[in-house]
């Protein structure tokens, strides 16, 4: 009873915040005494459930249905489901007794197995009542040798040696450097073993090696305590030094690819736990359970917390994944948890198209209703700050809300419109200005208005997605000539280019991967280097005007390649992912190659990253978000809506506006932000707008709408709207930059905020582009002032001018009392507009 | 902790440091456990509590840092070293200071007599990674980071969004002030080396949202805050007329105001309202307010009213306060930068050092009269100090044969208040004030200081651009600092 006392005294430790450590210590202690315990508590348990007559027709499903051990070294876990009476599965692994019916294997607390002796044995699993059997084959062991890529790396990654706030850190810590998360194991092995001449190894008394020393804490160590003296990973690295540190064959002991059970996870409500299985496979064909040294991330940890030994707990509804890690190898496991929703009825909306039922599919699934469609006055605003950038003049908002027709049919006349006005252009020419980083800075100041033009050109002529990427990335020559060729005085060197084109055509971020294999995903440095290659011949010189650039392909062999920065040598131009067999030659111009990979209509990232990038521009959010990182951990909340906007795209071309004209006809787009009950807090589906604070750009021309007040700026033409601005320089430092436009130093789609301050408050309700907009002479409330128009009509006049609708009755209301509280008409009217432009309704697009 | 097989851990990535703690018994204040407990500290594990870590940690409420830019020359104001060769030592002779066994030069006799209020960081050090000029130095010091690009003619890149964070930014994220006050304020100038103007100043991939308020202007002459102000046709009653329909407008549409209340507009909103109608800021701003003893006390100069001015706003409640000595001071163009690469010794003992002197002592003074120092931390340093040796080049500048050069590997710091020692010495250089004999202090790790007094844990991880988690700061408190 020593086990099932110190398991009391553990739990009420436990209950007590503060008292952690001592009961991690506590359960540390009993890790030896384990048998004993799990199988004391475990029984209680069973004992407990057995009387509350609960499960009595439970049946076992254990996974693997036989284990095959190979000698002492292979630890492997159970993962035991029971289907319970009402017909649900939970996971019980952690729950469930393991006996080993005789002393061939062993058992620990966490349930993993191990062999003792060679031959057959069993295990026998008991849980609230029920009672299954496992056979068991011990083999005999394949070598008790230690080596380091297969058994030490992982403990030193596990244990966060590696982590970039220790000793992975770009420049180590305390003088001792290892690579980020062990990417390069040979790396680490020279630093383990012969850096400052091999002293953190002590051969002659291995006990004593630094090694083991400092995470042990026998000497200072800044890291703190890693693992005890008693622990499995002290002993593991004791043996391998004992055994004269091996690194083991890089190649058999390689990971090739790792195995998580379950491969989803469908919770049916909050609360349930999942016990993880990781199982790696290695290069020469073995295998190994690896559960307790893989890591696991969750990407929402408030619906679903995993702690690193693998367990899983739900706790509340929604959707997340789990990215499991291992020796670089990585899975993501999509989980979904649901909530019983008693009352919950699925009520069909009409579809417009294919956006539409895959939506509905996906929200039936996780039992969200979608809001109502908008009414009118609402999707008029939204579209044009969507389609054009500005909102409605009053002229319009009134001729749409009093056009007649079937409001589907005039909404997608409306939107045809929109599309085909100069407006259009501008606001999409903002975007790609930005993701181009079309800025004076990098290309002058006739160059910025060049590649402006060009990106307006294109555009207006809306000219297939990969035929302008194509022109972009194979661009030379003058840039006065062909202004697409500024891509390479703004990404000026092979790296830049390669990591920009990833970021923006394919929604990859390679950066990480210059100094590193990426962390998170499968991007390896030697692939950084790869891909870069392809632009290692670009060359940029001087013009013959002062402003104009060349670019050119180098013909000098020395200078054309790019060289790695760890060997040395040249590195090859390679693909990214796909054949690679095919055009292995270095010749000519390597981009035609590139191109030709990048835009193929079989790229899985080309389509599919524009599609959700356009996406994300009505929704405020991707498919897939951060819209440029697209990765494994990363996972689309709806991948069939994605994947068959992605085919959309592609079977028209790579048409732009095809794909626009599609979302924005959706119902889906047009469904409103007010939320039901259902949906209140789904943000992630779809279901309903999400309001989103208007852009830099478009809240400036929305308040000069809205007052009529024309602004000046005097680096652009008179009358130039905000987004017409070439770039970032135009009104430097002032309202713009406060309101997050982006200074295009990079390609990233964060550089656009979009987030609310105090300085911006303080601007708004006291800053002089508001005060003076409402207080210009010229502008619309003057002249409503002048022309004397009755209160009830200037209320209305202020409410379509500012928030393109009529006012309701009790806005009416509102807005005549005050007019009617002082005689100083023009003030009270300032006033109304002041706190329309600061109003919720006017700073978001709704 | 990670030896147990299974249990519920997490590993370096998550909060470790917190985590291995644990094992030595006790979570400080249920927040987070700055890692200030390196080395030698969990060396004697045993010994580590709560009571100990405890004190100086989230002692101060407020910063003020005054910044000499250009990097003033150590041997010549605080760290005089009268035994050195005379091309050594320079022109000036050190004085006694209120604390027996200090001396500082005779450049400071105001400060000599304030010294029993402050410690000198004789130890602060470096080594330049590539060129040392002014910029990069002035990044590091600034954000707590090296910069991570520097242009083919060694000069930084201008300031970009993906540049880490001015500690101020930080400060002004975590610990926003209670009440409707600007939270970070830097004044008179921007930092500047030529074309490259405020690098480290602004708040990098945290958002413009937690820039400086920026008051470049000479607080000598009256301070005009307009955006502070409301406007001539705009008095209080109109402002608060305008609120009250606002939330009447608000109002008539619910449930928009519910589905963007995760924006905190209202909140925001209620703030600046309160900001332009309290006139707190705007108050803390006129200097008219003070007596004329006292402005004359800290002398009528940009940088003295600039530290009477930072006295003021954390008075109001402002959290960070950064006073740059000007590089082109708009009081008197004379007194520029701290840059003495030609004529060291006049310009110090004429125009540098007498303005610096007055302000200073002014403050320390002051903060201390009125209690300030019980949770105010004052720093007053430059980005490096100034080569021992006159009319040698060290930077691949030009020097003059009186003048001095960049000298980043030693030069001194003044700090005070929120429970920093009083009337002593940290560190201590060498013979010629060329490098530290004892506790060296990289500039990193007085930021680490900074953000620990403030209870902030410097280890704590912040996502970058490319969210990547890194250190607030690379660097360790000086815990031997406080008393």
């Amino acid at each position: 009873m020593v086990g099932f006392s110190l398991a009391i005294f553990f739990f009420l430790m436990l209950a007590q915040p503060g008292f952690e450590a001592f009961a991690n210590d506590i359960r540390h202690r009993t890790q030896n005494r384990e048998i004993v315990s799990a199988k004391t508590t475990a029984s209680a348990r069973t004992q407990a459930a057995r009387n509350t007559g609960r499960g009595a027709q439970l049946a076992l499903k254990v996974q693997p249905s036989k284990l095959v051990l190979a000698g002492p070294m292979d630890m492997r876990r159970l993962l035991v489901s029971a289907q319970l009476a009402d017909g649900s599965q939970v996971d019980v692994s952690r729950s469930a007794t393991l006996t080993a019916l005789d002393d061939r294997i062993r058992i620990d607390a966490d349930g993993f197995v191990s062999g003792l002796k060679e031959g057959e044995s069993r295990i026998r699993i008991d849980e609230r009542g029920a009672q299954v059997e496992v056979p068991v084959t011990v083999l005999p062991a394949a070598s008790s040798k230690v080596s380091f890529v297969r058994d030490v790396m992982p403990i030193v990654n596990k244990a966060g040696c590696t982590s970039g706030t220790c000793h992975g850190a770009a420049k180590g810590k305390n003088g001792f450097k290892l690579s980020l998360r062990g990417y390069d194991p040979q790396f680490d092995y020279e630093m383990f073993v012969h850096d400052v001449s091999g002293r953190r190894i002590n051969r002659v008394d291995p006990s004593h090696s630094l090694m083991l020393a400092k995470p042990t804490m026998q000497v200072p160590h800044g890291g703190g305590l890693r693992f005890d003296l008693d622990s499995r990973y002290y002993g593991t690295l004791l043996n391998w030094i004992s055994q004269g540190t091996p690194y083991g064959d890089p190649v058999a002991a390689q990971v090739k690819r790792i195995e998580v059970l379950p491969g989803e996870i469908l919770m049916p409500r909050p609360g349930l736990v999942q016990q993880m299985q990781v199982t790696a496979h290695y290069g020469d064909g073995s295998s190994r359970d690896v559960t307790r040294e893989a890591s696991y991330t969750s990407s929402v940890p408030t619906v679903a917390e995993v702690s690193q030994d693998g367990h899983l707990k739900t706790l509340r509804r929604g959707e997340a994944a789990l990215l499991v890690r291992y020796e670089g190898r990585f899975l993501p496991v999509a989980i979904t948890v649901l909530e019983g929703r008693p009352g919950f009825r699925w009520t069909q909306l009409p579809q417009h198209n294919y956006i539409d039922r895959h939506a509905d599919a996906k929200l039936r699934k996780v039992e969200i209703l979608p809001s109502e469609i908008a009414g009118d006055a609402e999707f008029l605003r939204r579209v044009y700050l969507d389609l054009i950038g500005i909102p409605p003049t009053p002229q319009e908002a009134r001729a749409f809300l009093t056009e007649p027709g079937e409001p589907r049919l005039k909404r997608s006349r409306w939107i045809d419109k929109l599309m085909a006005r100069p407006e259009f252009v501008d606001h999409w020419t903002v975007k790609w200005g930005d993701l181009l980083q079309n800025t004076r800075k990098f290309v002058g100041d006739k160059g910025v208005w060049q590649y402006r033009e060009w990106i307006r050109k294109s555009l207006a002529e809306n000219k297939p997605h990969d035929q302008w990427v194509r022109e972009v990335l194979t661009a030379q020559g003058s840039t006065f000539e062909n202004p697409a060729a500024n891509f390479f005085r703004i990404a000026r060197n092979p790296k830049v280019a390669m990591e920009t084109t990833t970021q923006v055509f394919l929604g990859i971020r390679m950066v990480c991967a210059q100094c590193h294999d990426h962390p998170f995903e499968q991007w390896t440095q030697n692939q950084y280097f790869q891909m870069a290659a392809f632009f290692s011949a670009i060359g940029v010189k001087e013009g013959a005007d002062s402003q104009e650039e060349i670019v050119y392909l180098k013909r000098n062999e020395e200078e054309r390649d790019i060289k790695h920065p760890k060997s040395g040598n040249v590195v090859a131009a390679k693909y990214l992912f796909g054949d690679n067999t095919k055009e292995a030659s270095q010749e000519g111009d390597r981009r035609d190659r590139l191109v030709r990979w990048l835009t193929s209509k079989n790229n899985p990232y080309f389509a599919k990253a524009v599609a959700n990038r356009i996406w994300s521009y009505f929704f405020g959010r991707g498919i897939i978000d951060p819209v440029d990182d697209i990765r494994a951990g990363n996972p689309p909340s709806n991948e069939p809506l994605l994947a068959a906007l992605t085919k959309d795209f592609t079977d028209h071309n790579f048409d732009l506006q095809h794909l626009i004209r599609t979302i924005v006809n959706s119902r889906t787009y047009q469904l409103t932000y007010r939320t039901n009950e259902w949906n209140r807090a789904d943000e992630i589906n779809f279901s309903h707008a999400l309001p989103r604070r208007l852009p830099a750009e478009t809240l400036f021309d929305a308040i000069s709408v809205a007052t009529g007040s024309v602004l000046k700026f005097k680096e652009v033409p008179l009358n130039f709207r905000a987004q017409q601005f070439p770039d970032p320089t135009v009104g430097m430092g002032g309202f713009l930059d406060l309101f997050g436009r982006p200074q295009r130093d990079s390609a990233c789609e964060c550089e656009r905020r979009s987030d609310v301050s105090l300085s911006q408050a303080l601007n708004l309700i006291n800053g002089a582009t508001v005060s003076d907009a409402i207080a210009d002479p010229e502008g619309r409330i003057a002249q409503w002032v002048i022309a004397k128009l009755p209160d009830k009509k200037l209320v209305e006049e202020l409410y379509l001018a500012a928030l393109s609708r009529a006012p309701e009755s009790n806005e009416y209301e509102l807005g005549l009392n005050y007019l009617a509280q002082s005689p100083n008409r023009a003030e009270r009217a300032q006033d109304l507009m002041w706190a329309l432009l600061n109003s919720n309704a006017f700073l978001f697009n709704r | 902790m990670l030896s147990i097989p299974g249990a519920n851990v997490r590993c370096c990535d998550g909060p470790t440091r917190r985590e291995f703690l644990r094992v030595g018994g006790a979570t400080l204040f249920g927040l987070s456990l700055p890692h200030f407990l390196s080395w030698k500290a969990l060396a004697s594990a045993n010994t580590v509590n709560g009571v100990q870590r405890g004190k100086p940690f989230g002692n101060a409420k407020s910063v003020v840092l005054l910044f000499l830019q250009g990097g003033p020359s150590h041997l010549d104001i605080w760290d005089p070293k009268p035994n050195a060769p005379s091309n050594i030592r320079g022109e000036f002779k050190p004085i006694k200071t209120k604390v027996d066994g200090i001396q500082v030069s005779e450049t400071m006799p105001l400060l000599a007599n304030q010294m029993d209020k402050i410690t000198l960081i004789r130890s602060l050090s470096y080594t330049p990674a590539g060129l040392f000029n002014h910029t990069a130095a002035i990044y590091q010091m600034m954000t707590g980071y090296p910069p991570d690009k520097v242009s083919p003619s060694g000069q930084l890149e201008p300031p970009s969004p993906r540049d880490f964070p001015h500690m101020g930014s930080h400060v002004a994220k975590m610990k926003p002030p209670h009440e409707a006050m600007l939270p970070f304020v830097e004044m008179p100038r921007p930092l500047q080396e030529s074309s490259v103007i405020g690098k480290g100043g602004a708040a990098g991939f945290l958002g413009k949202a937690y820039d400086p308020y920026r008051l470049y202007q000479d607080p000598n002459k009256t301070v005009k805050t307009e955006d502070l102000t409301l406007r001539a046709d705009v008095p209080p009653s109109r402002l608060k007329d305008r609120f009250n329909l606002l939330k009447g407008i608000n109002g008539s549409m619910p449930d928009l105001e519910k589905s963007v209340s995760s924006f905190a507009l209202n909140e925001y909103y209620e703030k600046a309202y309160d900001l332009v109608l309290s006139g707190k800021a705007r108050d803390a701003f006129n200097l008219e307010k003070e007596p004329v003893a006292t402005r004359d006390r800290y002398g009528r100069t940009t940088f003295g009213q600039g530290a009477l001015l930072a006295r003021r706003l954390i008075e109001a409640g402002t959290r960070f306060v950064q006073l740059n000595w000007p590089a082109v001071a708009n009081g008197n163009p004379e007194v520029d930068a701290w840059d003495t690469h030609a004529a060291n010794f006049g310009p110090l003992k004429n125009l540098h050092c007498p303005i610096l002197d007055k302000a200073l002592s002014a403050l320390i003074e002051d903060l201390d009269q009125r209690g300030l120092f019980e949770n105010t931390l004052l720093v007053a340093v430059g980005e490096f100090g100034r080569s021992p040796r006159l009319g040698v080049s060290t930077s691949g500048n030009s020097n003059a044969p009186d003048g001095r050069d960049h000298w980043p590997y030693c030069y001194t710091g003044v700090v005070a208040g929120a429970g920093v020692k009083r009337g002593t010495l940290y560190g201590k250089s060498d013979d010629t004030g060329s490098s530290p004999l004892e506790d060296p202090v990289h500039p990193t790790d007085l930021v680490a200081t900074i953000y620990y007094a403030l209870g902030i844990d410097p280890a704590m991880e912040v996502l970058n651009d490319l969210n990547q988690p890194r250190e607030l700061v690379k660097g360790n408190p000086l815990l031997k600092l406080f008393a």
